[in-house]
């Protein structure tokens, strides 16, 4: 399939052989790739149809049957009565929460950043930047210190807030009402006599729909993934989210975790059920949003 | 499968500059505007990094102690071997990924029909969804021989069993595998957004000098999308320093034959958490964020990535 | 308190190059009045001679319980049995396998002054640091059990030098749920098929081992490939390999003819595959070599959770058999893997409660003989091998093989405050996987544990 694909761009000028070479090249890269990319995503979609038995002995990418998925899930959401249920949700707590932060503040700041003016502009702008390419992770202790000085710690605050604290939406929407907002009509709002909150609220916001939800994107999909945050400020295992109780999961299947684990259903089909169930909402935002990323990622890097 | 094309649907901030208009914004509407952000940038941004400094400056009981903390932590037997698995890791990682999305990119965008092209980047780009733990946990069953629908390739290299593959020396490979198949995909998508931007009076006029697909793609292309791949290599450079998930998760699931202080960001945990050392892991913070910074800041000059503000 | 501008004394020139170090990087970055990096020593005299202080009570209060998921069943009895009990059940990875997952979270606690659940399930290490405060002026998380909480009575009938890894300072903090003597394990069935005699010195061990090698290739004798190998083998051996001269210093010396015996026994049976690199607990074991198992040196929960659980072996083949001993040695000595310990917070609003439900956990007959693991407490212990569900596996009756070896764990290879796991799985598990001898890494090891030792503040001597 790839001969043909590449056949509209054959119509060969140089010489053949060396032609026909690069050509190989690319069909085998690409082939390669796209077994390296698919088979692991094709193997996890087929391992909850099987026993854990058959995930050994069987062709691993070799369908098992219906009832066996029904009978993993099962298995997991008796897991510690449905903790993955309650996992879930406060991952959409988590996410959704600070979500909603995340727009009520970027979105004001970007505009703000690109289209008033006020003493510290500059260097605003500067120290966002700055904390965007800046490792969060290494952020995480002092954080976690300061979140426990206002006895925040144990709270859902102590996720949500860390969370909506997000640069690079502020940098994103910054520079999307910098180039892509007309003059004109921002001049003419003025002088209606229009002040500037009426302009961002009834002129700005409806033209910036597009990177309001790029910026959703981007922080709703960062934060159901987050994980060493969460691990570190949460005490107890009801409050996790589901990635962190993923690894929990992971710790209580006989197969990692033989002394500690034996005894319960959990074992790699299930295990591979409960991926498939935690990353769920993800993969649709995912299926719909390839083009999104393009336009968010390019305007994230732009410059002139 | 219209939601794949995407071509034309880039912001092109070529043709207009970033200039803020100024004239009618009043000051006290633009600090209306920041000043929720600029709270939570004080709390989460600026705030921990000055306490970073201050707890690396001072021990246990508040006093000053100069450097000691940063000679205490790069004396540690753990300090260099977890420094130098980052490094080789990044290495191999950003080379990894900028010729591979790069070519990749380039062979999709200017040698392939469109439309397979786009099936190509949404397959490519899916296990973007699988980040974090989950893309660890899947990894864990691609690399075992006995579950693996890969253990062919695993016994042809000699490897025979799990234990076999996570031989020390291959460690950095196995976080490359996870992370390039987790992020490469997104990144081809974005730089064939990139090399579409590219008119394509220029391109013909390539071809009308007789220049071939490769030469095009050497001369032309890269070139106009270097901002991009520099921008590429930042991101992935500083979510690379950080690793921490996928060698903490690692370290369990192989029952402990990953070290559990593999990368710095394990190590500043061991340090806070299992020895109560929280001015030690704060050096080791210390150190990890100079690295990403240095780093970035030479990328940003050097590229002239990030103009902060109008001509 | 140390004063401000001195550094931590040492001897050595080491110490004083490092100051040296030190003091010229103060110079050059002109800064005045350098204090020392190092931790203020946290354990001086803590708990020594001051009475435990609980905080205010209140005996309708919830209690916390962390468990791990195979003790869960047993806190649920608990609840069932006890109607008015609140308890809010927590399940965690146990601190199995080096788990720092509960040090992490009191280290946390500790800092925001709240938290703690009022009882958990841990590991013999983590008692260690659970005896000591965290930071100054903190309290240790575990409570005193010694002081008016368990009566001493029911503490002295707690199996010989069970409770050794929670007594510090002369107080014992934390009461054991199971212990985890290794005894020898063998497929009966098979061993009569071939005629072979149960061996009963290391010795005869070593030689049946390479004799099923010769006559049965692909059939094993053992296993060094898991995290926990090195107590099955090297304790049994009485190695000192992790041995506490006092509290704060540890002698490592792996070149002691004790482990050297058992290293190279090793070496012999592991070059002729009659013990296997891989682990029995790892993942594709079961498949490949799980029914080739003949015998097997390792802790009594062997028996259900490797044979029958994870190798599916059938019943009546299984059975064990006393301690190995070396020819010439009259005592027997044997290792212990595992075993987990019930502890009590020190900040428990509801000390009672906890209490209770630390002793009903650990002394209940009624509880401890369905419990999946050996009960350390010997009442319990006796009921537990009169259950019949706990013996009707095995081939033949092993109680008297289990009474035998519980009181012959070796003292010498003490609890220290990092896990014996770490250096063995992370060091010597990946040499032993690419072809190294394990004589060979035993220098590797003894230098990862002395790291490891000096890193968690312990003197550390080889000799």
């Amino acid at each position: 399939m790839t001969n043909t694909a590449i056949a509209s761009s054959a119509t060969a000028r140089r010489g053949a052989p060396s032609r026909v070479i690069s050509l190989l090249i690319i069909c085998v890269l690409l082939a390669v790739l796209l077994v390296f990319f698919i088979l692991p995503v094709v193997w996890l979609l087929l391992a909850p149809s099987k026993t854990a038995d058959q995930m050994v002995h069987d062709s691993p990418l070799s369908f098992g049957s219906f009832g066996q998925i029904a009978a993993a899930w099962k298995h997991l959401f008796s897991f510690q009565n449905d903790a993955l249920l309650g996992w879930l949700r406060n991952s959409a707590v988590y996410s959704g929460g600070s979500l909603i932060l995340t727009l009520l503040t970027s979105v004001p700041a970007g505009y703000g950043l690109a289209l008033t003016k006020f003493r510290g502009r500059k260097a605003l702008l500067a120290i966002t930047l700055v904390t965007m390419i800046m490792p969060s992770a290494t952020l995480v202790l002092p954080v976690f210190l300061e979140l426990n000085q206002f006895h925040l710690i144990g709270t859902v605050w102590s996720v949500i807030l860390p969370f909506s604290f997000y640069p690079f939406g502020v940098y994103l929407v910054y520079i999307y009402f910098a180039t892509s907002l007309p003059k004109e009509i921002l001049q003419a709002a003025r002088i209606d006599g229009a002040s500037q909150w009426q302009i961002f609220t009834r002129i700005a916001l409806p033209l910036a729909k597009p990177v309001v939800g790029l910026v959703a994107f981007f922080s709703f999909v960062g934060n159901w993934n987050n994980f060493f945050l969460p691990y570190l400020v949460l005490p107890n295992s009801d409050q996790f989210p589901v990635q962190v109780g993923l690894n929990q999961l992971l710790t209580s299947t006989p197969s990692f975790n033989p002394v500690a684990g034996a005894g319960l259903n959990i074992t790699i089909p299930e295990l591979a059920l409960a991926i498939i169930v935690a990353i769920l909402p993800v993969l649709v935002l995912f299926l719909f949003s390839q083009r999104t990323l393009v336009s968010g990622m390019l305007a994230g890097a732009t410059k002139e | 499968m219209t939601v794949l094309d995407t071509r034309h649907t880039t912001v092109s901030p070529s043709r207009r500059g970033l200039t803020p208009r100024r004239g009618g914004g009043g000051g006290a509407a633009g600090y209306l505007f920041v000043a929720g952000y600029t709270i939570l940038l004080l709390a989460f941004g600026v705030f921990p990094t000055g306490y970073s400094f201050y707890l690396a400056l001072t021990n246990d009981q508040g006093q000053f102690t100069g450097l000691n903390q940063f000679v205490k932590v790069i004396q540690d037997y753990r300090f260099v071997p977890a420094f130098t698995n980052i490094l080789v890791y990044l290495v191999m990682w950003l080379v990894l990924l900028v010729v591979l999305t790069v070519l990749v990119a380039v062979v999709l965008r200017s040698r392939m029909r469109p439309g397979l092209s786009a099936l190509f980047r949404f397959l490519y780009y899916i296990p973007g969804a699988l980040a974090g733990v989950a893309s660890v946990l899947v990894w864990l069953f691609m690399l075992d021989p006995d579950v693996s629908p890969a253990s062919w390739l695993l016994n042809s290299l000699g490897f025979h069993s799990f234990a076999a593959v996570l031989a020390p020396g291959n460690l950095p490979v196995i976080f490359v595998l996870i992370a390039f198949w987790t992020g490469a995909g997104g990144w081809m998508v974005v730089m064939y957004g990139a090399l579409n931007n590219i008119p394509d009076e220029v391109l013909e006029a390539a071809k009308m000098d007789g220049a071939g697909p490769w030469k095009t793609a050497w001369h032309i292309q890269i070139p106009m999308i270097r901002q991009w791949i520099a921008y590429m290599t930042i991101l992935a450079f500083a979510a690379g320093t950080q690793l921490f998930v996928e060698p903490q998760l690692l370290q369990t699931a192989s029952l402990g034959r990953v070290s559990p202080t593999w990368s710095p960001n394990q190590l500043a945990y061991v340090f806070a958490f299992q020895q109560g050392d929280f001015n030690g892991a704060a050096a080791i913070s210390v150190f990890l964020l100079a690295l990403g910074l240095i780093c970035a800041g030479l990328l940003v000059t050097r590229s002239n990535l990030f103009t902060l503000d109008e001509k | 308190m140390r004063s401000p501008g001195f550094l931590k004394s040492g001897t050595g020139r080491r110490t004083a190059r490092n100051a040296a170090a030190v003091l010229s990087l103060c110079a050059v970055t002109a800064l005045a009045g350098c204090a020392s990096a190092t931790s203020s020593p946290s354990s001086t005299s803590s708990g020594g001679g001051t009475a435990f202080k609980p905080v205010k009570q209140d005996n309708a209060s919830q209690i916390t319980v962390w468990t791990d998921s195979t003790r869960l069943p047993q806190v649920q009895a608990y609840q069932k049995a006890n109607p008015g009990a609140k308890l809010n059940v927590v399940t965690y990875d146990g601190s199995a396998d080096g788990s720092t997952y509960l040090q992490t979270k009191v280290q946390l606690f500790d800092r925001t002054g709240k938290g703690w659940p009022d009882v958990v399930f841990g590991s013999p290490t983590d008692v260690t640091w659970a005896s000591q405060p965290t930071k100054p002026n903190a309290i240790p998380f575990a409570a005193p059990l010694d002081q008016n909480l368990v009566p001493q009575a029911t503490l002295d009938n707690f199996a010989k030098g069970s409770l050794a890894p929670c007594q510090f300072n002369g107080h014992t903090y934390c009461v054991r749920n199971d212990i985890a003597q290794v005894v020898l394990w063998y497929n009966k069935s098979l061993m009569e098929k071939w005629h072979y005699q149960v061996p009963t010195t290391w010795e005869q061990y070593q030689a049946l081992g390479l004799k099923v090698a010769k006559e049965h290739p692909g059939y094993l004798v053992g296993s060094v490939g898991d995290t926990n190998s090195q107590e099955s083998y090297f304790w049994s051996s009485q190695c000192p390999a992790f041995q506490l001269t006092n509290p704060t210093t540890l002698r490592t010396n792996l070149q002691d003819p004790n482990c050297t015996r058992m290293s190279k026994l090793l070496d012999s049976l592991i070059s002729a595959k009659a013990v296997s690199t891989q682990g029995f607990f790892s993942q594709g074991f079961a498949k490949n070599s799980g029914s080739k198992v003949l015998m097997a040196n390792g802790p009594s929960w062997y028996g259900q959770y490797l044979f029958n659980t994870a190798f599916k072996t059938p019943a009546k083949q299984i059975t064990a058999a006393a301690p190995l001993t070396w020819s010439g040695e009259s005592t027997a000595a044997t290792g212990n893997v595992g075993g987990g310990v019930w502890m009590v917070s020190s900040h428990s609003a509801n000390l009672k409660a906890a209490t209770d439900l630390t002793t009903w956990l650990t002394t209940s007959t009624a509880n401890q003989s369905k419990a999946p693991t050996y009960p350390a407490y010997v009442p319990a212990a006796k009921a537990w091998l009169a259950n019949p569900t706990n013996s009707s596996y095995f081939a033949t009756d092993v109680s008297g093989v289990f009474q035998q070896a519980a009181n012959e764990v070796w003292t010498g290879w003490s609890n220290t405050k990092f896990s014996d796991a770490t250096a063995w799985s992370s060091v010597v598990l990946p040499a032993l996987t690419s072809g190294k001898s394990l004589t060979a890494t035993l220098p590797a090891w003894q230098s990862a544990i002395a790291d490891e030792a000096k890193a968690n503040g312990y003197a550390v001597t080889t000799k």
